[in-house]
């Protein structure tokens, strides 16, 4: 108990005492795990938005919702039997239902609008050659049959986004990384002047056998809650960011496109995790490096 | 309770500072560590703490080959050690209590232990009227009765005392060393290196004496300098810097 309040007691005063290094600390912590979010938002994103385009389906036809069950199954047939084509995916209107409800998780309201029955079924069709103008033929094809809405092709777009996403991902990543470094190295030095000021009580507790973890524990628990500090605005801000943007992409007409780059609340709950582990890891590196540097026995 | 076996403790790039010394020292022994400034006096006493590492030689403390110590036990042998400094480094933001209290508080000892020990050693010491006193209100001989409380307050086997007076008054350093005296009867091994000549003639305890980190005298109820002194160790002056 004394030694809980002796490390409660200890790990303030090194906090209050050095606070503009401790915000520098804090807020560098924060814009670079917020950062490491936002990489990981945008791969969730472009992921639950291209899913569809996975596995070489190449285009998706999208049936009436008023469509009879025999024409569902004729057009099924017609499309594998067909000699480009190499394979197709049913998907019914329940199975799209459930991914819409998936991804509007966090917007009920919007959701309720949504009924199964709106929801067109669809088959995703992989041919056996990827040629633009081959692809573009075939859809022109069905795009006239009974029953069919409409046909959606974008093998080109769909491999411009990913790239986009991939590099964007790789900066993003890139500047968490060299601000991880950073926030090290401030929380490094904000750890080695909170020794420097507390070198006396130091010396003493060497002096009466304290041990070396009993002297390092108040430390590495402050450049712990930096990091968690750290971690916890840079959560909060990742948040933040998601919120924004997909209202940008909902309200805009322009980027209508991007309606379904979102994220869904588990992967939220994932990026929120992974944010506040990286804040606390930065700091537990940074005072470990500076305790294990300037407290030898 | 110590023994020296031999041991010689070389500085990077310098000559050496203690020269293939070799004593032992009992337990409850109360010595005086004598020797001019530079003499090897406080290398030997921070041998004994394991602040630095011996060169050659073995040194036991408290029952510890201290060549064969890890270095996470070293903490360990400390609580058996009480260090005194000649400049008492107490903490100026704590008061007397806390700066006592603080020495058990980092040794993870409950709290109810601490309430019990910390005013019954400022009651030997004779501070207890002064417990909430920070050290800066004190005389220089109250603050190093603290440091000797903070030292003594987990009864350790050793006091090591290094130049305790140094920085006292002749009255006050008489004081002090009576308070050592006192700590040495309840069985305390005491080691005092010091330049008080006064004070080691009046006390009559045994004598190392230290000349260029070799033992030149080791003697039961010694004095500062006496008659089998070589003519360069009855030169020496008691004051700090002043000898050649």
């Amino acid at each position: 108990m004394s030694r809980i309040r002796y490390f409660a007691r200890e790990t303030w005063t090194n906090i209050r005492r050095n606070l503009t290094l401790t915000f520098a600390a804090i807020l560098t912590v924060a814009v670079g795990v917020m950062l490491v979010g936002m990489g990981l938002m945008a791969g969730y994103a472009s992921g639950n938005a291209l899913d569809r385009w996975e596995g070489g389906v190449q285009f998706e036809v999208f049936l009436n919702p008023q469509i009879d069950p025999s024409q569902i199954d004729a057009l099924g047939i017609e499309l594998q039997t067909h000699p480009e084509i190499d394979r197709i995916e049913f998907f019914s209107a329940e199975e799209a239902y459930a991914l819409v409800s998936q991804q509007m998780a966090d917007q009920p309201e919007l959701l309720a609008q949504v009924s199964p029955e709106a929801l067109p079924a669809s088959y995703r069709v992989v041919p056996r050659s990827v040629e633009a103008e081959l692809i573009e033929s075939l859809a022109a094809q069905f795009r006239q049959r009974p029953g069919v809405m409409s046909v959606q092709t974008g093998r080109e777009e769909v491999d411009a986004i990913r790239t986009w996403f991939t590099s964007f991902q790789g900066i993003v990543l890139l500047l968490s990384i060299v601000l991880s470094g950073a926030s090290v190295m401030l929380i490094f030095n904000s750890i080695r002047v909170a020794m420097f000021a507390r070198r006396r009580e130091i010396e003493v507790m060497k002096l009466v056998g304290a041990t070396n973890s009993f002297i390092r524990f108040p430390f590495m628990l402050e450049g712990m809650l930096h990091g968690l500090a750290g971690g916890i605005i840079g959560a909060i801000a990742a948040g933040a960011l998601r919120g924004h943007v997909e209202g940008l992409f909902s309200r805009s007409d322009v980027l209508a496109f991007f309606r379904s780059f979102v994220v869904t609340s588990s992967q939220f709950t994932t990026v929120v995790f992974v944010t506040v582990i990286a804040g606390v890891l930065v700091g537990m590196i940074g005072s470990a490096f500076a305790a294990s540097r300037f407290l030898d026995v | 309770m110590i023994r020296f076996d031999n041991v010689t403790k070389i500085y990077k790039g310098e000559t050496s500072a203690v020269d293939g010394v070799t004593l032992n020292i009992e337990k409850g022994e109360f010595v005086f560590l004598v020797g001019p400034s530079g003499s090897g006096k406080s290398t030997m006493l921070r041998l004994m703490t394991c602040e630095e590492k011996v060169t050659a030689g073995d040194i036991h403390v408290a029952g510890k080959d201290l060549s064969k110590l890890n270095s996470w036990r070293v903490p360990y042998l400390r609580r058996n050690i009480g260090s005194v400094f000649q400049d008492f480094k107490l903490l100026p933001n704590k008061t007397v209590y806390q700066n006592v209290a603080f020495a058990l508080e980092v040794i993870g000892r409950p709290e109810n232990v601490i309430r019990t020990q910390v005013p019954a050693i400022l009651e030997l010491v004779g501070l207890e009227d002064k417990h909430r006193r920070f050290p800066d209100e004190l005389s220089g001989g109250e603050q190093q009765r603290v440091s000797i409380a903070r030292a003594f307050v987990n009864r350790p086997l050793i006091l090591l005392a290094d130049e305790p007076t140094g920085n006292l008054d002749p009255d006050t350093s008489e004081e002090l060393t009576s308070l050592l005296d006192r700590i040495n009867r309840t069985g305390t091994t005491v080691v005092m290196a010091t330049h008080d000549r006064t004070i080691v003639d009046r006390m009559r305890r045994r004598v190392i004496a230290l000349r260029h980190g070799e033992l030149v005298r080791d003697e039961q109820r010694g004095a500062y300098g006496s008659e089998t002194d070589s003519p360069e160790t009855l030169g020496i002056h008691p004051v700090d810097g002043a000898s050649p």
